[in-house]
């Protein structure tokens, strides 16, 4: 069952919402966080089928009316399959542009008065429901009055919408019980009544309008049926009378337009309006005469007011990719010149074969700047997400629309989700816990483990802090004899600034996980501030190699574990970030990288975009020279500079 | 008929005839007018005084936005683009600019009205914000919303205080970058501490307390931090002819917010909460904005 639906925009602001069931705030919230801002889970881009994401026990979907800035989702119970939710997006879609469109792009303010979208939005619910092919629901028609025996008809006359209500709550019932017959409603005092048997002949039609209009001809017809059973014979006849009108309607007795009853009705709506402002009226006028004419008396009107909306979105939608796509000879050209005077000039719709080209260029730039192709892509994807369905700015081309877009996409990528921040993490956990800081670096052979290392401790010696450096490649010959001449060097040049260093080594051939534990144990006992684990550099596609990784992690219990990248390194670094990611146990990742040799490539510093992206982990540091100083933090604009340049 | 002759059109417009004078005096007239008038519509109408909501993700900036502007807050998610509002001060507050205006006064009631501008608080799309604040026109002033039950803890605070210190620091480059001897306009900056009807939450004093505590950390640990990567990858010399600046007396000593009044920027910090049991308490901050307007 669907448990909620919010219709909000792109800035935060939920304009219109339909709760069956609670579902906490921070759902959709993490949905944002994760799909739209950080883009951790990229949707699967299927034509058939919308996105989906999962959280605790939750399935969303989604749909945006991007042009306008609005985000329809809807929340249901994972257990649950849903299969018209895609259309019930679709068609809500349609539906509340159609509506509040024009209002939604008025600027400086967040109002806007959704209270009559309610109906429209059951009756969706209603039909969509119907479809699914899950038997007894055409009792939903006519349970509602006995569920809600003591409603007086001036209550039921003056909210529809209530009505409506309580026409959802049967529709629990039927789907948690199996059972198809009627018995559990408890108006069993009206055992045979003939309208539900005429609502399934109803149904058994081809679906769709047809089968609507089907539906209220059986309901004109089975009403009176109705009314003449049981107790709430009153409450009937209203209802009866109402539809009595509509039949009138559908032979074509027009001079009945405006009847006693829905001379009620709009009597009401009048009120409401005045409630409602003057806003409403001047806005839309024609649409809400109509309504108020028509009556949202008798609901089933909505349907041909809403089909028509949603018909007419379509129909929106289809010109624009025929006016695209085709044209005589005469209009095509016409329409390329426009197309570039356009181009030059801005206000130009984007659709996706005018992306197709300036992207490709954009793709290979970048591959150009050693971004790793499946990166590339996905920025390129990303990008024309962003775009499709945009106009460009006056004087704007779409080439420079496209820059923009794309530096804006780099920047959202490279920035860092949380601070990084290692001298205060360091500090808290010291004066917090009392418990040295423990760091260690993982990586593949030969791209820099110990001389980052090495830096990392100088930097750290700068800052006055202890640190033990512990050997935990135990496997490559010189490994520990390398760390003690860096560890001699460190010493040598921190002698003034105050700092201490000392190096943890039990020789090669040992457990990596084991000499790291107790290296985390010795520093614990001598007051060390920081611990630097080297480990062994490792092929990311080795399983064995790899698989020792998890064990170092549960035994040493680093704080941070970066990794170190080389900057050369092509369209491999996608998988490194991956599998090493991946290697450290469940719930256990990465927590930054270390991107070294920065200053051999030039401009070409697209490892970095390829391992974020590959991780969503931020870059904490960059490699920039030989020299143990020569370790900087990343500044994301110089960075976006050199990939665009 | 040539140009010389004596009804031609040339000798017509030169020649003293009523017609022609009248005609001379109408054009003297309107010609202005209508040109004034013209400037006049093609000129934006006047740009209304804006705030800045700024804040960490999650602190109330969307809500409290809703809230002043149709007097009860609406429920928000998180926000992955600004937006900007046009909100109208409540009758029971004065603007301090329209003290001496009677309430019946046109002008009197356009000083009621501002401008709010959203931003989305989440790490990665902070630079909504900070481009604001790099070229801040006619901005009046800075609501910095903080969760205040958030602040009690460590990793909130942390977060908290380091936007601020990036916020403060903007602020303060924007003064001291200044070429002109007059300064630039003042912008004031409200620490609103949000959701004060929680339980766990902070009171303002505290919170502006341990606020001032953890930017002091903060700073202490930019000044020790790395070079970024600006210096050295580009190859280019363009940035070490800057000098690094730090926030508030040289970045020496315990910070606190009366530092930043040097530089143009009043810090007040006051409390309240947009969404609550007992409805939302925003009669503070309306008080403050009442008072920049």
């Amino acid at each position: 069952m669907l448990d909620t639906f919010e219709i909000l925009t792109t800035s935060g602001v939920v304009l219109w919402s339909r709760s069956y069931a609670p579902v906490g705030a921070n759902i959709i919230n993490s949905l944002i966080r994760d799909v739209f801002i950080e883009e951790r889970i990229v949707p699967v881009e299927d034509a058939a089928q919308k996105p989906t994401y999962k959280k605790e026990g939750y399935t969303l979907k989604w749909t945006m009316a991007k042009d306008l800035g609005l985000i329809f989702v809807a929340v249901y119970q994972s257990l649950v399959h849903l299969t018209w939710i895609d259309k019930l997006l679709d068609n809500v879609c349609a539906l509340f542009v159609g509506l509040y469109g024009e209002q939604v792009k008025s600027k400086h303010t967040t109002t806007l008065d959704c209270s009559r979208f309610k109906p429209y939005f059951d009756r969706q619910m209603q039909e969509l429901e119907g479809a699914t092919p899950s038997f007894g629901k055409p009792n939903v028609a006519l349970t509602p009055p006995s569920s809600s025996g003591n409603d007086s008809v001036e209550d039921t006359r003056l909210e529809p919408p209530a009505a409506q209500n309580q026409a959802q709550k049967p529709i629990f019932n039927h789907d948690t019980s199996t059972d198809a017959t009627p018995v559990p409603t408890p108006d069993a005092s009206r055992p045979s009544t003939p309208a539900p048997s005429h609502l399934l002949t109803a149904k058994a039609g081809p679906g769709g309008k047809l089968s609507r209009r089907g539906r209220k001809k059986a309901a004109a017809a089975s009403s009176p049926a109705a009314a003449s059973s049981g107790d709430e014979a009153t409450r009937r006849k209203t209802r009866s009378s109402a539809k009595k009108n509509r039949v009138w309607n559908e032979f074509g007795a027009d001079e009945e337009d405006g009847s006693v009853v829905l001379d009620y009705s709009t009597h009401d709506v009048e009120g409401d309006l005045a409630q409602s402002g003057p806003a409403l009226e001047e806005i839309n006028p024609e649409t809400w005469g109509k309504k108020t004419s028509k009556g949202q008396f008798v609901l089933k009107d909505l349907d041909d007011e809403m089909d028509e909306i949603i018909a007419e979105q379509n129909a929106k939608k289809q010109s624009s990719t025929a006016t695209a796509s085709s044209g005589g000879i005469m209009g095509s050209s016409i329409g390329a010149i426009g197309g570039l005077f356009r181009n030059v000039v801005g206000g130009k719709t984007l659709t996706k074969e005018d992306l197709a080209k300036p992207l490709k260029g954009m793709e290979d730039h970048l591959l150009k700047k050693n971004v790793a192709r499946e990166a590339a892509v996905r920025l390129c994807e990303s990008v024309e997400r962003d775009l499709v369905g945009l106009k460009t700015g006056s004087f704007t081309t779409i080439e420079s629309t496209i820059r923009t877009s794309m530096e804006t996409a780099l920047t959202k990528i490279l920035t860092p989700t949380s601070s990084l921040d290692l001298l205060r993490e360091i500090s808290t956990i010291n004066s917090a816990q009392h418990r040295p800081y423990v760091l260690s670096i993982v990586g593949v052979n030969g791209v820099g483990k110990s001389t980052n290392l090495s830096k990392i401790a100088f930097f750290l010696l700068q800052n006055h802090h202890r640190v033990l450096i512990a050997a935990a490649d135990t496997f490559r010959s010189g490994a520990v004899e390398q760390l003690r001449v860096h560890v001699r060097n460190l010493k040598e040049l921190s002698r003034r600034e105050g700092g201490e260093v000392e190096i943890f080594e039990k020789g090669y051939g040992k457990d990596a996980a084991n000499i790291a534990a107790d290296a985390v144990q010795f520093a614990q006992k001598n007051g060390f501030d920081v611990v630097l684990i080297d480990t062994a550099g490792r092929r990311h596609n080795d399983q064995r190699l790899m698989s020792s990784l998890e064990k170092f992690a549960k035994l040493a219990k680093p704080d941070k574990i970066l990794m170190v990248g080389e900057a050369l390194v092509g369209s491999d670094s996608v998988a490194q970030a991956r599998n090493f990611n991946g290697s450290f146990g469940p719930g256990r990742g990465l927590d930054g990288f270390v991107i070294s040799k920065c200053d051999t490539v030039g401009d070409m510093v697209g490892t970095l975009v390829s391992m974020v992206h590959a991780t969503g982990i931020p870059v904490v540091f960059l490699g920039v020279g030989q020299h143990y100083a020569d370790l900087r933090g990343l500044n994301v604009q110089s960075v976006c500079r050199l990939l665009m340049s | 008929m040539a140009w010389h002759d004596e009804d031609s059109w040339l000798t017509t417009a030169f020649a003293p005839k009523l017609s022609t004078i009248g005609f001379t005096f109408l054009l003297a007239i309107v010609l202005p007018i209508l040109l004034h008038q013209y400037l006049y519509r093609i000129k934006t109408p006047t740009s209304l005084p804006t705030f800045l909501l700024i804040g960490p993700s999650a602190a109330g900036k969307t809500a409290l936005l809703t809230a002043l502007e149709r007097g009860s807050p609406i429920p928000t998610h998180t926000s992955t683009s600004p937006l900007s509002v046009q909100a109208l001060l409540p009758e029971e507050y004065v603007p301090s600019s329209a003290s001496y205006r009677s309430p019946g006064d046109p002008a009197f009631e356009r000083a009621r009205r501002f401008v709010l501008y959203d931003t989305p608080g989440h790490g990665k799309l902070r630079h909504f914000a900070t481009t604001q604040l790099v070229n801040p026109t006619n901005i009046q002033g800075i609501i910095f919303v903080v969760d205040a039950a958030a602040v009690a803890e460590d990793v909130g605070l942390n977060e908290t205080a380091e936007y601020m210190h990036d916020v403060l620091l903007a602020l303060q480059k924007r003064y001291t970058g200044n070429r002109t001897s007059k300064g630039p306009k003042e912008i004031p900056l409200l620490i609103a501490a949000n959701k004060l009807d929680l339980f766990t939450a902070l009171p303002p004093h505290l919170v502006k307390i341990s606020l001032e505590k953890a930017i002091t950390e903060v700073r202490k640990s930019r000044v020790k931090g790395m070079k970024d990567s600006g210096v050295g990858v580009d190859g280019a010399d363009e940035g070490l002819g800057e000098e690094k600046e730090w926030l508030g007396d040289g970045g020496e000593g315990v910070f606190e917010f009366g530092q930043m009044e040097e530089v143009g920027t009043n810090v007040s910090v006051r409390g309240g909460n947009v969404v609550g049991g007992q409805g939302s308490d925003v009669k503070d901050w309306w008080e403050w904005i009442a008072e920049q307007l």
